[in-house]
């Protein structure tokens, strides 16, 4: 599955999916809003690209590392402290795979998925700024 | 839905109608899914310069003070990034969907 929601996910469902013919190993990546004295966090997304680049990096990790299955489901909308932000489940055959297709695609969402979040804080709020493209942007 | 521009009355056929949509702190500051008829022509950059001059802290998160765009800004045409480097020479066609941010951060 890949989605951008604001509803949580049933992970262990995930997990359950996951375990296609041939499976030997599950990675489960689990974004989660950290206690950065802020309130809340935002997230934004420019929705139908962020689906189209989503499930293009799905299929060149699937590609490269030779994984059976990948969900990655990103939440938008208010989300509290401890909230899960990205769930990402891959399952391969053997472990490196999936560690490194679980790595491969956390890093390609970071680089240029249209995604934002904004920090909610007592004072008012702050755009997290960008890993990658041209620089880092305006606060 | 936002309609911007000073041609409602415009009744000329060959207008094209394109839609700019800003994300994140751009969005705050311009708002977001502007629908707008431009004539004929009209390159990239001036019609964004056009619709973010309306906030000059918009058009100066934007651009710089040359009026080139600055160069972390992203830009999108129909779900393609164009380089900022072609936006100038880059014409709007109708229906065009036209998107304009700052580096992502999602993860």
């Amino acid at each position: 599955m890949i989605a951008i929601q604001t509803d949580d996910v049933d992970i262990g469902a995930l997990i359950a999916a996951a375990k296609k013919q041939g499976t030997g190993a599950i990675v489960i990546f689990d974004g989660v809003v950290r206690d950065d004295d802020i309130t809340e966090m935002e997230l934004e997304a420019y929705v139908d690209v962020a689906i189209q680049e989503l499930e293009k990096i799905a299929r060149d990790a699937s590609e490269q590392f030779r994984l059976l299955h990948v969900d990655i489901i990103h939440r938008i909308g208010r989300l509290l402290v401890g909230e899960n932000i990205l769930i990402i489940v891959v399952s391969a055959g053997h472990r490196p795979e999936a560690y490194a297709g679980s790595r491969y695609i956390i890093e390609e969402i970071k680089k240029g998925v249209p995604i934002w979040k904004k920090e909610l804080t007592k004072k008012g709020g702050r755009w997290v700024p960008g890993e990658h493209g041209h620089g880092k942007g305006p606060s | 839905m936002q309609r911007h521009g000073n041609n409602e009355n415009n009744t000329e056929e060959c207008e094209v109608t394109v839609k700019i949509r800003f994300f994140a702190r751009f969005r705050e500051l311009l708002g977001t899914d502007i629908v707008t008829d431009v004539a004929p022509g009209t390159i990239f950059t001036s019609l964004i310069a056009s619709v973010a001059k309306k906030n000059p802290e918009g058009y100066a998160a934007i651009f710089d003070e040359t009026g080139a765009f600055h160069e972390f800004v992203i830009l999108m045409r129909n779900g393609k990034r164009i380089d900022i480097a072609d936006a100038d020479k880059t014409v709007i066609a109708d229906g065009d969907e036209i998107a304009v941010f700052p580096p992502v951060a999602g993860g």
